[in-house]
């Protein structure tokens, strides 16, 4: 325990001088998070709706009516020719066709009801997502209406979940997770096996070390670095987007640690499979570039593709991402993300075994 | 007094390569010890078996009154090393390195006293990686003192210095064996094995074909009949070099 302590405050003294490490470690996402936020890159707040009345009747202007009053919603009437052509120009989020027979009447038996039609662009899932909700929830509220005769209303006051969640506030969780994989893969990948090739490894195994204590305060520098960038990541957030942060910080916190032990150990993994630098960052952006961009860290996870879906859903990052957003978004608690820590857990336990395998001081 | 260092039959094979082809020889209590050889000459690997880092295919090892096989921690405790090829943690101090090393022995120790030991004591708080080779060295054996070893293992300790660093490190070397450390070295320096060692192993492809001090290895070759084809110069080129830019140490 002695020796794991001084080793850590040494091996913290160094990285903190670490002026690249740093950098990446908190410049980048922080450059990341300022990007993403400013520009909004991925805004759902307002989602762009053209809509293709064929029907023109009293339910339809009646729809289109309640669909205009949602402020979320940017709603042009357009003809469906020209609004495909904008949907593929991506200026505009959806298309809604409302069909010739569109009525709002209850369904007699025997009696197709009419379809909408929606058309989502494919680039801006969250829009999509967010659009088809509103819609399905004025057709729910409108049938409802209908068949109990209760007043057709209610709708704008109807709070869709998520409509009033901006992107920053579902972007940040992303950020924390994404950097959480990148800071504790990279730092002891590179880290590690530049110790190998330089022989700072051999030189410490000359001594009775015990290894374990070496690898323990490598991970516990891992470990504060990762919650100092938490820290500041939140903090710069907080300050500079006034993010909204639902749930606890604690449960956050733990939740981003179990993270980085989770990346630690397939970083270890790495560092004891590859033995010259060059490997290192091929490796290591094979297993974080997929992640990066099916994980949801700064759109939805279901703007991966749906065919590989059940795959990207399970993987480590997205199931970070899922429970840092469902805390800080949604305020859920430990106890609410427990099948996503189940998951964290069982990819640590599998990188732990990997890593144990994998890990060697030396190749003699 | 036993040997320190006992080899008997030790043998090391890479694949085809045998780099240790069953050596024996023994170490005395406080001298200092040369292993002298050509590049490849299984020096490297000789040594880093003792030192419990490689393992060997057959033989026996005792250092410091330890089984080297069965007990390499044990070995590790008892002495010091300085590695051909290694480098310390990034972005530490001088004093901070020894510090490390210290926690690697879990032991306190006097940081500003060792580093006073090899001369470094103004640089204790300068970088390690901004060291020039002669100070890194120093450093090294600084790092390999902390746990006040029995034997201290060098492996080609002035390869790469300039004259005056390796003269110092000389002196660094006869102050350690004065304070009753055994030393063990490695160099292809045939000047640096003369001046510096009580006795000389010389090795050549795996195995040892002289052990002797080095005035008795010269006695003993005089003595088959050998004389040097050009007269003996009173002084060589390093003479020179050395009269003309000083003994004293530029890296300090
Ligand atoms: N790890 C290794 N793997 C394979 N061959 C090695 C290894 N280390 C040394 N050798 C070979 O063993 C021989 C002895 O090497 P070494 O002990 O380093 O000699 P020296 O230190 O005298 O130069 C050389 O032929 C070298 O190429
Ligand atoms: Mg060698």
């Amino acid at each position: 325990m002695r020796q794991t302590v001084r080793l850590f405050a040494l091996l913290l003294r160094g990285y903190l001088r670490d002026r690249t490490a740093l950098f990446f470690s908190l410049i980048v996402p922080l450059m990341l998070m300022v990007i993403f936020g400013y520009l909004n890159l991925g805004d759902f707040g307002r989602v762009t709706v053209a809509i293709d009345d064929q029907a023109k009747n009293q339910s339809s202007a009646q729809l289109v009516q309640i669909l205009e009053g949602i402020p979320t919603l940017q709603v042009t009437e357009l003809s469906t020719a020209e609004a495909l052509t904008k949907l593929r120009r991506t200026e505009l989020d959806m298309l809604i066709v409302i069909p010739k027979d569109f009525v709002i009447a209850p369904a007699r038996p025997g009696q197709t009801v009419p379809e909408l039609v929606v058309y989502g662009d494919d680039a801006r899932p969250q829009q999509v997502a967010v659009g088809r909700q509103i819609v399905a929830q004025v057709i729910d509220r409108l049938s409802f209406a209908v068949t109990q005769t209760a007043p057709v209303v209610a709708v704008k006051d109807e709070s869709v979940q998520g409509v009033r969640l901006r992107y920053v506030d579902f972007l940040v969780p992303g950020i924390l997770g994404v950097n959480i994989m990148q800071l504790a893969i990279f730092s002891v990948a590179f880290a590690l096996v530049a110790d190998k090739q330089r022989g700072v490894l051999r030189r410490i195994m000359a001594t009775p070390v015990r290894v374990p204590n070496l690898l323990a305060a490598h991970v516990l520098t891992r470990l504060v670095i990762a919650t100092g960038q938490v820290a500041v990541l939140l903090l710069v957030a907080l300050i500079l987007f006034n993010v909204t942060i639902v749930g606890g910080l604690v449960p956050l916190v733990i939740v981003a640690l179990l993270g980085t032990i989770l990346f630690l150990t397939i970083g270890f993994a790495l560092a004891g499979w590859a033995t010259t630098e060059n490997q290192v960052p091929a490796i290591a952006q094979l297993i974080t570039l997929p992640q990066f961009f099916f994980s949801g860290v700064f759109f939805s996870k279901n703007a991966a593709p749906e065919l590989i879906r059940p795959v990207t859903n399970l993987l480590p990052l997205t199931l970070l991402n899922d429970a840092l957003r469902e805390i800080s978004v949604q305020g859920a608690t430990l106890w609410d993300v427990r099948t996503q820590i189940l998951g964290l857990l069982i990819w640590t336990v599998a990188g732990f075994i990997l890593a144990v395998r994998l890990f060697r001081f030396e190749k003699f | 007094m036993p040997p320190i260092v006992q080899v008997n039959d030790l043998r090391k094979r890479y694949g085809d390569i045998e780099a240790v082809r069953g050596i024996s020889f023994f170490v005395e209590p406080g001298e200092v010890f040369g292993l002298l050889g050509p590049n490849g000459a299984g020096k490297t690997t000789t040594v880093e078996i003792l030192e419990g880092l490689r393992k060997a295919d057959g033989g026996s090892a005792n250092v410091a009154g330890v089984d080297v096989f069965s007990d390499p921690s044990g070995v590790k405790r008892r002495i010091g090393v300085q590695l051909q090829a290694s480098a310390f943690p990034d972005n530490l101090t001088a004093r901070e390195t020894v510090r490390f090393f210290a926690a690697c022995y879990d032991l306190e120790v006097d940081e500003l006293a060792l580093l006073r030991q090899v001369e470094l004591e103004e640089r204790a708080g300068q970088a390690q990686a901004k060291l020039s080779g002669g100070q890194r060295q120093r450093l090294s054996i600084a790092t390999a003192l902390v746990n006040q070893p029995q034997v201290l293992f060098l492996d080609e300790p002035t390869t790469g210095l300039d004259p005056q660093a390796r003269r110092n490190l000389w002196d660094l070397i006869r102050g350690i064996q004065s304070r009753g450390t055994t030393v063990f070295l490695t160099t292809h320096y045939l000047d640096e094995a003369e001046i510096l060692c009580d006795r000389v192993a010389i090795m050549d492809e795996g195995n040892i074909v002289a052990l002797d001090p080095p005035r008795k290895l010269i006695d003993d070759l005089l003595n088959r009949g050998f004389t040097k084809p050009v007269l003996q110069q009173k002084a060589n080129l390093e003479d020179v070099f050395l009269d003309l830019t000083g003994h004293e140490i530029r890296d300090a």
